[in-house]
This record gives structure tokens, sequence and C-alpha cells, in this order.
């Protein structure tokens, strides 16, 4: 809301300085976002008149004049323009003016010809698109007044930020309120007492509600003989300054209205309003109505219209229809004032997308008891700027008055909720200077135009603000002695992102929502969340896997010569609940996760030690198993997968104890030309929830072994796809309870092992709690492992030492 | 035998003087003390002499062995000193060549912002809590006292989900706006007092340089009998000056939330100029961080609490912005293209 502090002036006194009367709104809680002096930027023009004219000497296109702007002496200015008269008055910009366009004025020689200033167009100025020629200025100007003064420019205006709860503010009359209460003064409302009672007709013309739900007041005044024409300077001055354009004294006056006091109006051509009436009703049928923007528009059964006889004319409190727009024609006029209810006309504005000035205020709820005052008072004015006549009488429709709201104020809850002592005169005096009136015991009557307050809660709130939140002293919450403790699933994912840290695994965070293609490439858009409103169809989806997301993150750092990255995300994967948002059961299926992508080289470019080595499916399960290390996980099995998600050679599950953690894999070949992918990208995913429950986040000590270990090794030929985990476990249950680790340590295929087989070593540790180990011993328990390598494992034993 | 016993000492000692490698005293060693050295030819023919002499050449040749042990052990520390000299004399590495190294994984601003965050209020006493991000309309607007048609639901503009695919045809399911409905659901769980803070991915309908349509919050609550306004400033000030600094300051302002009655915007003195005006704080001197206020006394009633016997406060605060502070990020978007030159730089 564009407030002009010269228009404010008339309504309240205002102090000198507009910053600290800035300053003491927005700690009031009405935000002044910006302090704009328009009048500033003119500095140095002035109104001057033009004493004669004679063509330059070297210039077709140029004149030289003689100016008179009050010096004293006449000044020569070398001007290009033509749409003058001499004795005109019109805007010179003196030497040493820096013009709004940036444009410095100087002393100059214009083709042999001197120029002291220069004569201005209105687009020179700043203030307005046409540049035809000079700005004429209104003959009845002193010469000398600067131009701003002239104008009208020289104002300050606040960009006040109304929060949706404040419609009184936005208007002037409603920041002059404000203003007063702030600096103990009064204000002086521009609306009269109306005296008498309304009737539902006048003059020949009716006004009728037949939805007093959503039209709840209807005022009209009817004004005849009426001269469309141009606004004053004045009225199209402060038009302007608050950022609304004129269009003619009618309009103009409806608008200038709206801006002082916050009520909006329409003005309706009379003669084309069918059967001299207004009624105010749902639209019949599938009726349509062409509004002031020339779009024509389908009614819905919910909008609410002002109809005339025949048809529908307005879109209530939304805006106006094109066949009764005021024109230059127009000589009668039926001017409203009403009130809407809030939600129907949000309800309307929403379904046309018209946001409007007028929606706007009727959205947030206007002054209900002002709304004959205001129809005056519109009325009247336009009388005085159009020169018309004012029917005597009222029209005023109020099917169900509204008794004005009384709170309770229980002034010791104002300490209880603020944690200050506000004597109770003081509660009073700032309730009373905001209208609030006390009618006795702790009870107060709100201003029908302070729409906000409702309750007690906020009676505290405006104490409190106009007193200044800085008088509230600065206080630590007492009472609660014990610390919340740690929660497990806080503590797990602080270790898990440490390890990935370790591991040089980059963290990304993606949007949630992903393009159906790049579900699709996963074959996860089944069962996906779809948004009925995305900003793009690349956002659309919600993300059934992080991968959607990861991936790509890799193309997009191929395509950005990255030589090979490594990233993570901490998130959530998204799946429909069909018995979801039931009571306070949540909506959806919310999966925590953390997934991660390998690609490319190991080290993220070439280096001179790693000899470009490039990630594979080992560093991926490696990523996994330093989490599962990181959070003392023991005993996690790694099966083949099965998965439209990853390479069918290379996918695993993770398990413990016949709980599935997670997966990992490489990039289905299928899903990476999908998604445009390079080769060679790695994955892993896992649950957080699982991950949790199977986390000892406190490891217990053992005791270190005192009796030494006994190393041996043992290198066995088996079938190429006998795999690692089953001859590990076999060695370990054998050999228990005295070998304590078996430690892989070379996988071999090639001269000399026959083909279809492979070469696994491994070093094992022996070792015994209470003695020191005899080679006998160890050999025995080595023997039998060789042994039961031969029969359960179908190998051999290359060599035993 | 005994001149031939004190010349092979005399030969040895010019000998092992001579050495300079400890290969060279290793063969002198066997030269000299060897099982087929000259000690043991020389003293080989002992069995000829007579008893008495053999006794004297006996003692001779021991003093000889030990001596020559002796030169030996000498010759044998100078030579390792040597060697030890010349590989310590020996090329030096290239010590500027890179080292063989993990470069460490580097977390995203915004998670490492966000757990700054809730470290500071787990230092204050909050415990940490987290709820859906599809959310229903009640738990996100009405719960909230942001009832339909209100205008306050333009300060939000909303994502809905499709709700055919929950098995009806809901048309109140959305991706939550804000963290709040959190609170409804904290409170629904538990009994005050309360006291926590709930981070979390939010989401808007909304994408231009100064908004992403995801972004996240982190929303705190503090319910128990008499919370004041005070405890509510006294706990945001401290926050602010555990994250921004000791020296900032912070500013209260009137402002506007459904669901808090009062509200306050809450401001702290620009880290960047320190107050004086710059380009980041609008020339103001203030920076908007977060917004707050007494719980209303309509949340209290959706929630089942008691407003006659508890207040609270509540507050929620934008963490991107915060990110974009503290590492000096100018442009939103970029944290979310999740570019490898972008990320490696936190």
């Amino acid at each position: 809301m564009r407030i002009s502090l010269k228009w404010l002036a008339d309504y309240v006194a205002l102090p000198a300085d507009p910053t600290e009367l800035a300053r003491r709104l927005t700690m009031a809680g009405l935000e002044v976002e910006g302090v704009e002096r328009p009048g500033e930027a003119l500095s140095g023009v002035v109104v001057a008149t033009i004493l004669a004219s004679t063509k330059h000497p070297n210039a077709d296109k140029l004149s030289v004049t003689s100016i008179d702007f009050g010096s004293g002496t006449p000044l020569q200015v070398v001007c290009g323009a033509k749409n003058y008269q001499v004795g005109d008055l019109v805007p010179l910009a003196t030497v040493g003016t820096r013009l709004p366009g940036g444009l410095n004025i100087e002393k100059s020689d214009k083709r042999g010809v001197e120029s002291f200033g220069m004569l201005c167009s209105a687009r020179e100025l700043g203030i307005s698109e046409q540049a035809d020629g000079l700005l004429i200025l209104d003959p009845a100007l002193p010469v000398g007044t600067p131009i701003a003064r002239a104008l009208g420019l020289d104002d300050v205006i606040f960009e006040v930020n109304v929060t949706p709860n404040r419609p009184d503010a936005l208007c002037h009359l409603g920041i002059a309120r404000e203003v007063a209460t702030l600096l103990g003064t009064t204000v002086k409302s521009p609306l009269e007492k109306v005296a008498g009672q309304g009737a539902s007709s006048l003059g020949g013309v009716s006004v009728r509600i037949d939805d007093p739900t959503r039209c709840l007041r209807y005022a009209a005044k009817i004004i005849e003989g009426v001269k469309v024409a141009p606004s004053p300077a004045w009225l199209q001055q402060r038009l302007t300054a608050c950022g609304v354009r004129a269009i003619n004294n009618l309009v103009d006056v409806t608008n200038y209205v709206m801006l002082e006091v916050g009520q909006p109006l329409h003005a309706f051509d009379l003669d084309q309003l069918a059967g001299s009436q207004i009624v105010v009703r749902l639209p019949k049928g599938a009726e349509t109505l062409k509004t002031l923007d020339d779009k024509v528009r389908t009614l819905h059964p919910d909008d609410l219209v002002i109809a005339d006889r025949d048809r529908a004319v307005a879109l209530a409190g939304v805006m106006g229809g094109a066949t009764s727009e005021v024109t230059a024609a127009t000589t009668r006029v039926l001017l409203e004032s009403a009130t809407f209810a809030p939600g129907a006309v949000r309800r309307t504005a929403k379904r046309h997308a018209l946001h409007s000035e007028s929606s706007h205020r009727f959205e947030r709820g206007t002054d209900l008891s002002a709304v004959a005052q205001v129809a005056e008072r519109a009325a009247a004015l336009i009388a005085e700027l159009g020169g018309g006549r004012v029917l005597p009488g009222l029209i005023d429709v109020y099917p169900h008055p509204k008794q004005p709201l009384s709170i309770d104020l229980r002034p010791s809850r104002v300490s209880e909720v603020l944690g200050v002592e506000v004597p109770m005169a003081e509660q009073e005096r700032i309730l009373e200077t905001l209208g609030f009136v006390f009618s006795g015991q702790q009870r107060w009557q709100v201003p029908a135009a302070r729409v906000d307050v409702t309750g007690e809660e906020d009676l505290i709130e405006e104490v409190a603000r106009i007193r200044g939140y800085e008088s509230i002293p600065v206080a630590l919450p007492r009472g609660l002695g014990a610390l919340a403790p740690a929660k497990p699933e806080v503590q797990a994912e602080r270790i898990i992102r440490r390890a990935l840290a370790g591991l040089g695994i980059d963290e990304v965070v993606n949007y949630s929502f992903v393009s159906p293609a790049e579900l699709e490439a996963f074959g996860a858009l089944d069962q996906a969340i779809t948004l009925t409103n995305p900003l793009s169809v690349e956002q659309s989806v919600m993300r059934t896997t992080l991968f959607a997301s990861l991936v790509p993150n890799v193309v997009r750092s191929a395509r950005h010569q990255a030589a090979g990255v490594r990233f993570y995300e901490w998130g959530r994967s998204y799946r429909p609940d069909p018995q979801g948002g039931q009571g306070s059961r949540p909506v959806a299926f919310e999966t925590q996760q953390v997934a991660g992508v390998l690609w490319g080289l190991r080290e993220g470019a070439r280096t001179w030690t790693a000899k470009d080595a490039a990630c594979d499916f080992y560093d991926a399960k490696g990523a996994v198993q330093s989490v599962l290390q990181a959070l003392h996980i023991e005993g996690a099995t790694y099966e083949p997968l099965e998965s439209s998600w990853y390479h069918p050679r290379a996918a695993a599950s993770v398990k413990v104890s016949g709980v599935t953690l997670g997966t990992v894999g490489e990039l289905h070949p299928r899903a990476a030309k999908r998604l445009e992918a390079p080769a060679g990208v790695f994955l892993f995913q896992l649950e957080v929830d699982a991950l949790v429950k199977a986390a000892k986040l406190v490891p217990k000590a053992v005791g270190l072994g005192k009796f030494p270990a006994v190393l041996r090794d043992i290198a066995l030929v088996v079938k190429l796809e006998l795999p690692h985990q089953q001859i590990q476990a076999m060695i370990a249950e054998v050999g228990r309870p005295l070998v304590e680790d078996v430690q892989l340590f070379d996988v071999y295929t090639g001269a000399q092992i026959a083909a279809g087989h492979k070469n696994v070593a491994y070093a094992l540790r022996y070792r015994a709690p209470d003695r020191t180990l005899t080679d006998a011993e160890v050999y025995q328990v080595h023997e039998r492992i060789v042994a039961e390598v031969n029969t359960r494992l179908g190998g051999s034993v290359r060599k035993a030492e | 035998m005994e001149e031939r016993l004190k010349a092979l000492l005399e030969s040895a000692r010019a000998e092992l003087a001579q050495a300079g490698s400890p290969e060279v005293v290793e063969q002198a060693r066997v030269k000299y003390l060897g099982k087929k050295g000259e000690l043991s030819a020389v003293l080989g023919g002992m069995g000829k002499l007579p008893p008495e002499e053999r006794r004297t050449v006996g003692a001779i040749g021991n003093s000889v062995k030990t001596q020559l042990e002796a030169l030996l052990a000498q010759a044998v520390g100078r030579a390792d000193e040597r060697a030890l000299e010349a590989e310590l004399q020996g090329a030096r590495l290239d010590v500027t060549l890179p080292g063989r190294a993990q470069a460490p994984g580097r977390r995203h601003p915004v998670s490492q912002t966000l757990e700054d965050i809730v470290d500071t209020f787990r230092r204050l006493g909050f415990d940490v809590a987290t709820g859906p991000e599809i959310e229903s309309d009640w738990y996100n607007f009405e719960a909230l006292n942001v009832p339909a048609d209100h205008p306050a639901r333009d300060m939000q503009d909303t994502f809905y989900v499709d709700g055919a695919a929950f098995g009806g045809d809901r048309k109140d399911l959305l991706l939550r706006t804000h963290t709040s409905p959190v609170q409804m659901r904290l409170m629904q769980a538990v009994k005050p007092p309360v006291r926590s803070v709930m981070p979390g991915r939010v989401y808007r309908k909304d994408s231009d340089v100064t908004h992403t349509p995801m972004f996240h919050q982190v929303e705190g609550l503090v319910v128990d009998r008499g919370v004041t306004f005070a405890e509510l400033k006294g706990t945001l000030d401290a926050f602010a000056k555990s994250f921004f600094g000791a020296k900032v300051k912070t500013r209260f302002r009137p402002s506007f939330f459904p669901f808090t009655e009062p509200s306050a915007e809450v401001d702290v003195s620009c880290s960047i100029c320190g107050g004086s005006g710059c380009r980041v704080c609008k020339q103001t001197g203030w920076l908007e961080v977060l917004g707050s206020g007494m719980v209303h006394p309509n949340v209290f009633k959706a929630a089942g609490y008691d407003s006659a016997q508890v207040t609270g406060f509540a507050f929620g605060m934008g963490v991107e912005r915060l990110a974009m502070l503290r590492f000096g990020i100018e442009d939103l978007r970029t944290m979310f293209e999740n570019d490898y030159r972008f990320l490696q730089q936190f």
C-alpha cells in the first residue's frame, strides 16, 4: 500500500521527520518497506516562462528562446521542441541539474549559440512515458516554483507492507489512526454522520439483496447531471502517487475514496441498468458477464453478481461489467458502497484469476458500519468535481445489522502472556486511542474497522505493539529441568554422514519432486504421488527413489567436465498409503533414505598415484560397508539382486538377520540410456530406519587377548561362481572357536588356474583366550579346514602354510 | 706362533681401518674370524705345541680374538655410519608431489546450516522432532488457524497432491508449506511441557531469483505453564547471538502469522555491515531472519491443549537464507543445482 504523506497530513498532524515516522510505524507492525521522495530527483528544475523564441541561425530544427524563471535576468536556452507558444509556462532544468534519466545539465554550445539550461518534456522529468514536446504547465503557477511542488511531487511516499489481518490499514485514514495513536494526537476523519435511515429505493431506482449471506449490506447514491471529464490535477496527483491510474472524474473519485477510507466503491451508468434495478444475486443458469477488462466470463454458481432487471452487470466486489461502465456519455450515476462476504469474494477472485484493489480489501474485511457514510462522502465529491446533483436520501439495504463486538480483557492476562507488568491505566490508554470503547467490567467494544480483533489475545497484541515490543524484557525459559535425551535417529544420522564424508562423498540436496521420465527410467513411476498443480512437468511427481535425482546429478557433472564424482543425499521417498490421512495417520509412506552415486575416477581427477582408477561396484559396496561399520552393524550378508534399477551382473541386497537394509549395484544400462548417463555409474541406497534399528550406537568394549595369535594363510582353488561370503563363512564355522578372523587377500584367475576356476587366498588368525596355541593345535584345525573345503565347497587347496 | 698371531692382528687392524663398506667389513670378518679364517688356521696348529706353551699361546689367541672382534665391531659401526651418511646424502623426494589422500566429502551448505541451528537449540534444551512432508489441509492450515478462503493462504502458495493415488478422491492433500504442522502432530502426541525444534523440507509454488519451490525450515515450539513473550525474546536473542556472533543485536517487530498472537518478526543487525547499512540489508542495517509469536489459543484448541492452563511460543526460520548469509552465497538457485564445483566449496 502506497501512502502519500501529503495526503495523510489531511487527517493527522505529522512529525517533521518521515524516517522516524517510518520507524515508528514499522515497530508497530505496519512495516514501511520503502520511503520514496519523488520530488528529490527534480531539484534544480523550476517553472519558467518563455519570453521570446527565434529560429536558430545555424539549425533548422532548433530555436533560441529567452526564458524567465524568476531570477530577474532572462536566460538564453536553445530548444528543439515546437509545441509551445511564447508566454507558455514550461519546466526549466537549470545549469547544474541532474535529471532523473542521468543527464547532467551544463552550459553548452548548441551549434554556435550558447544555452544555459534545458526546457523539459514530461519524459525527461521521469513522470511520464510521453515525450510529445515540452511539458506545458498550468498558466496559474508562479514562475520560479520548484517543479516538484508545482506538480505535487514534493511528497514522501511510504510503501507500507500491510499484513493480511489489517485491512483497516489499507487506506490513508487507517494509517492516520495508527499514526495518531503512536503520536498521541487525534484524527480528523473525512466521513460525517449520516442523518436519517436509508431506504431500499430512491428516485425510481430499487435495490434488492437475494443472498444476504454473501452481500451483507448495500448502500447506493444517485447523482444526476454529471459531466464526465478528467479529474483536477490535485486528485490525479494523489492517485498517481498511490500507483493508481487516473481515468475520469467519476472513476477517479471511487478510487480516491477507497484509498482514503478503505471502502471499495463502484459507479454504474444508471441509464444502462435495465429496469433501474439492482439485484444482488447468484447467477441464473449458465450466465456470462463481460467484465471491465473486456473478458467474457462464464459465471460459476457460487459467483455473486450485481444484476439489473435482465442480467449480471458486475462481479460483486471484484470487478464491474463492461455494459454498465461509466463512459464519456454518462450523465446519471448509481454509486455503490457495499459489503460482501470475504470468503465469497475471495473464491470468485481466485476462480477468475482477478485480483483487484476491490477484491483485495473485501477478502480481508471492510468496515460494515461505514458503508453509508462512505457513500455520502463519495457522492458529494462526485457532485463537486463532476458538477452533478446528488439526489437527497440514500439507498441502504442492510438485512442483518451487525452489533459491535465486545471482548473481555483480564488485565492480569496481559502480564501473564507478555512477561512484563503493564499498568491498567496504560492498557486502557492504548486501547482507547485505538478506538476501542470500554464498556464496563473488563469489556471492550471493538471498532468496526478492526475486523482482525476477535479475542483477548488480539487485545494483548494491541497493547504490546503500541507499547513497543522493545519494552518487553528478555528472559530465558524457566522450568524443564531435564534435557531431552539424544534421539537414536539423530545420533545415527551424524555417524552415517561422517562415514560418507570420510569416503570423499559430497552431499547433494535435490528437490523431492522429479519428472515422470526420471522415475520411468527406473521403472519406478507406478504408484508415484503426483502433484495436481506442479510448476512444470520436470517437477511433477514425488520421487519413489533418490536415484531419480542422483543419476541426473552425475549427468550434469559429466556435462560440466567432471572426471569423477561421488554424491550422497539424505532424503525421503514417497508412496501413497491407502489408509493415509485418517486421523493423525500420515498421508503417505515417507521413507527416510540415504542414497549415493559414484562415477568416474576415484579421486575425481587423474592423479599421479592412482593411475586413473575408475570406481566400480566394490567402491559402492565399500561405502555401504563403511556405513555399517560406523554404526557397528555386524553380520551383514550380500545377496545377488534382480532389479530394474541395477545391472543384473552387479547388484546386491544388504541384509542383517533377514532384514533388508538396502541395495547396491551398477546402474542398469537401459536406465542409463534413458537418462543419458555415462557408463560406469554405481549406486547404493540404505533405509535409515532399518539402519537405526540394527545399529549399536554405543559399542561395548571387549578385553584384548593376552595370548599371542598364530597367523596362517590358506589358498584355495574353487569354482568361479562360488561366492566369497560362503567360503569365508565356512572357514569361520569350521575353525570355531580358534579362528578369530578370516581375511580375504587375493582373488586370482588366469594362467595356472583351470578354466572356470579361481584362486582365493585367506589370512587366518588363530587365538585362544586362555593359553598360547601350539603349532600342533593350529595344524590340526587348519587341516580340518582344508579337508572341509574339499568336501563341502568342491574346491582344492593349492598350498597351505 | 705368537708373532703370527700379532702379525695377523696388525694386518686385520690395517685392513679394517681401510674398510669402507659393510660388505668389505664382512669379507674381513670371514677372512680373520671365519671357520676357515686365518685365526682358526693359526690356532689350528696349537695342538702341536707343548702343553705349557699351548696355554700361553691360547691366552694370546683369545686376546687376539677379542681384539679382532672389537675391531670388527668398530668397523661395522663406522661402515654403518658411513652407509647411513650416504643414504642421508641421497636424492631428495619431491615433497611437492600431491599426497595420497581421500579428499573429505563436503556437506551441503543447507544441511550444515540446518544442523548448526538444531544444535544451537539443543544446547538450550530443545528436543528434535520431525513430521510428514505430504500433509492434509487440516494439519497444514485449518488446525493452525488458517481457515479456507482466508487471505493468509496467499502468503503460502500451495502444491496439491492428486488424491486418486490414495484410493479416494481427496482434494485436501498437499505438500506442507511450512514445518508448523509438526507442531500440531507433536502436541497431539505429547502432553506439555514441550520444548522442541522441528527441521525439514517445505514446499511452496514459487520460483524466481529469491524463491525455490522447495526449501528448508526449522520450527520451534515451547509450551508450558506461564511461558511468556519475554522468554520468546530471550530464547531467540540467545539463538541469534550463538548463530551470528555475540555482538549481534535483535529487533522484534509486530507482524502477522495466523497461528500466533501476538506475532513478531525478528530482525538481527546485519552480519555483513554490522548495522551501518549495505546492499545485503538494503541499507536498513537489519536482516529479517525469522517469524515468531505466542501460540494462538485456536491452535491450542485444535491440538487439545487448554489455553487456560498453558501458554507457549513458536518460531520458524528459513534455513537457505541463513546459509546464504553465512557462506556469502549470492544466488539461491545454485543451492539445488548441485553443481560439483559449488558443492566442493563447503
